[in-house]
């Protein structure tokens, strides 16, 4: 039960908390959490079924506090899962560079996705978010926060895990005193 | 074996996310296009409950700017408190002499047969927080249905117009500010009633208008012209900083400094419904055309009026 609320904590609060303290920081330097705690989940989080509903219902709440059609976040969110978790396979996601290099490169691509997106469902939309100086910002800033979010993910994930670990340790402990 | 279902299950899994969010998305673009929607109830329950958290959340740094705002940086507060008076002095002024132009134009009398439709009613509606995405620019009211807000109802602040309200719950509503890039609103430039389109970039604001004639120049008041039923007109949406060049095509741009200024809203009012004497200010179509001699003066004279009053109110 506490595995399940830590979790949810976390990919409901993300994006409530970073809707919150929007006003006091500059979008271009605000980190995009929500699209870093799925690259972190995606990096820690053992089972990819869970981890990819759970990426999804974080796409879904961003979605929920932004002026994205309801479900656009949450598709990027899901392939933003998939794409980590398919190179983390391929390429160690355990030191800090390879962790920034590629949530650069996760948050450019992200941002085509919005584009096309948006693109695709709004007719006439502006689209200069493209542009070098609107993006770079933005990338450097999530390349630069990626290594301690998933860091802190990471340790709630084998908190949550551990701590359920011991209580089945525990209730084992328990029936073999039972066992005459 | 196993290994293959359970690939064979995550793709799966895969394609039905990806399916249920594009399927959402359809859906709440046809509900936009209808002006916006009332969210379901599980939505609408996460943004009840995220209010009171966000409001939380925020309230350090809230009393910060606060503290900043109300005691350092109060040190010129007297040298302004003077130019404010002698400001409203000469406002009071000008109000003096645009009631004298509305009154020989004969409008006034009109105007005052409408006061009662000149009260719009409006709810006060904080700010508690921004858009959860770095790359839209939305915000989320701590009012919602319960006071009467809906879908589609607009958004203005003292300055202007702020926006739209594209979703509420009970509580709470999410409105679109003008700088989002998917927000477009039908302007008129106050001074030569040129048309166009007022978009957002997402850090600013540009209108586009079509033909190399028309007269577009840095200082234009752009306002709100009333096409398509959505913002009432005469609504105050930005000053033209800079236009591009007339040689370059047909369609041009000129760059908009928002009246509003988006950066220190904290509460706006929710327009909830239309006023028809704001059309009457404005009525340069159909039959309330004032005599053709001081037909330019008399909506350049209304139109000052129109936001001198707001100004005030």
């Amino acid at each position: 039960m506490k595995r399940i609320a830590a979790i949810l904590a976390l990919v409901f609060g993300v994006p409530m908390v970073e809707g919150a303290l929007a006003p006091f920081l500059p979008a271009a330097f605000r980190p995009d959490l929500a699209l870093l705690v799925v690259f972190a989940l995606s990096l820690s989080w053992r089972d990819p079924a869970t981890g990819l509903v759970l990426a999804a219902v974080c796409g879904f709440v961003v979605d929920l506090f932004s002026g994205a059609l309801l479900g656009q976040n949450a598709l990027l969110s899901v392939l933003a899962f998939v794409a980590s978790r398919a190179l983390s396979v391929q390429v160690s996601m355990i030191g800090a560079l390879s962790q920034m290099i590629f949530a650069a490169g996760l948050t450019a691509v992200h941002a085509i996705g919005i584009v096309g997106l948006t693109a695709l469902f709004t007719p006439g939309a502006d689209f200069t978010m493209l542009r070098l100086a609107v993006l770079a910002p933005r990338v450097g800033v999530n390349a630069i926060t990626a290594p301690a979010v998933i860091w802190l993910v990471s340790g709630l994930v084998a908190w949550v895990v551990g701590e359920e670990l011991s209580r089945r340790t525990l209730r084992i402990a328990t029936s073999r005193s039972w066992v005459p | 074996m196993t290994e293959i279902r359970s690939r064979v299950l995550l793709a799966g899994l895969t394609a039905l996310l990806a399916g249920f969010a594009l399927v959402n998305m359809v859906v709440d673009r046809r509900a936009l296009a209808q002006g916006g929607r009332e969210l379901s109830w599980w939505s609408g329950l996460a943004l009840d409950v995220a209010v009171p958290i966000q409001k939380f959340v925020a309230m350090p740094f809230e009393l910060a700017r606060g503290g900043w705002s109300d005691y350092v940086a109060l040190i010129d507060v007297r040298r302004e408190n003077t130019d404010l008076r002698a400001k409203l002095a000469e406002t009071e002024d000008e109000n003096l002499q645009l009631r004298e132009a509305l009154l020989a134009s004969g409008r006034l009398d009109r105007i005052a047969e409408m006061r009662e439709e000149y009260d719009v009613p409006m709810v006060r509606a904080e700010l508690v927080g921004l858009d959860a995405s770095t790359w839209f620019r939305s915000v989320l009211l701590d009012r919602g249905r319960n006071h009467g807000i809906h879908a589609g109802m607009p958004l203005i602040s003292d300055m202007g117009l702020v926006g739209l309200v594209t979703a509420t719950s009970r509580n709470a509503a999410k409105g679109m500010l003008l700088l989002d890039r998917q927000s477009a609103v039908s302007a008129v430039v106050q001074r030569s009633r040129d048309r166009g389109v007022v978009r957002g970039t997402g850090d600013g604001l540009v209108f586009e208008f079509v033909g190399r004639e028309a007269d577009v120049a840095p200082g234009d008041v752009l306002l709100t012209s009333g096409l398509g039923g959505v913002f009432p007109k005469g609504l105050r949406i930005g000053v033209v900083s800079s236009v591009e060049d007339a040689s370059a095509q047909l369609e041009r741009e000129a760059t908009v400094d928002p009246v509003v200024d988006f950066g220190r809203l904290e509460q706006v009012f929710v327009m909830l419904r239309r006023s028809t004497t704001m059309d009457l200010l404005y009525a340069t179509e159909g039959g309330d055309q004032p005599d053709p001699e001081d037909g330019a003066k008399s909506a350049s004279s209304a139109s000052n009026a129109k936001n001198a009053k707001k100004g005030g109110s």
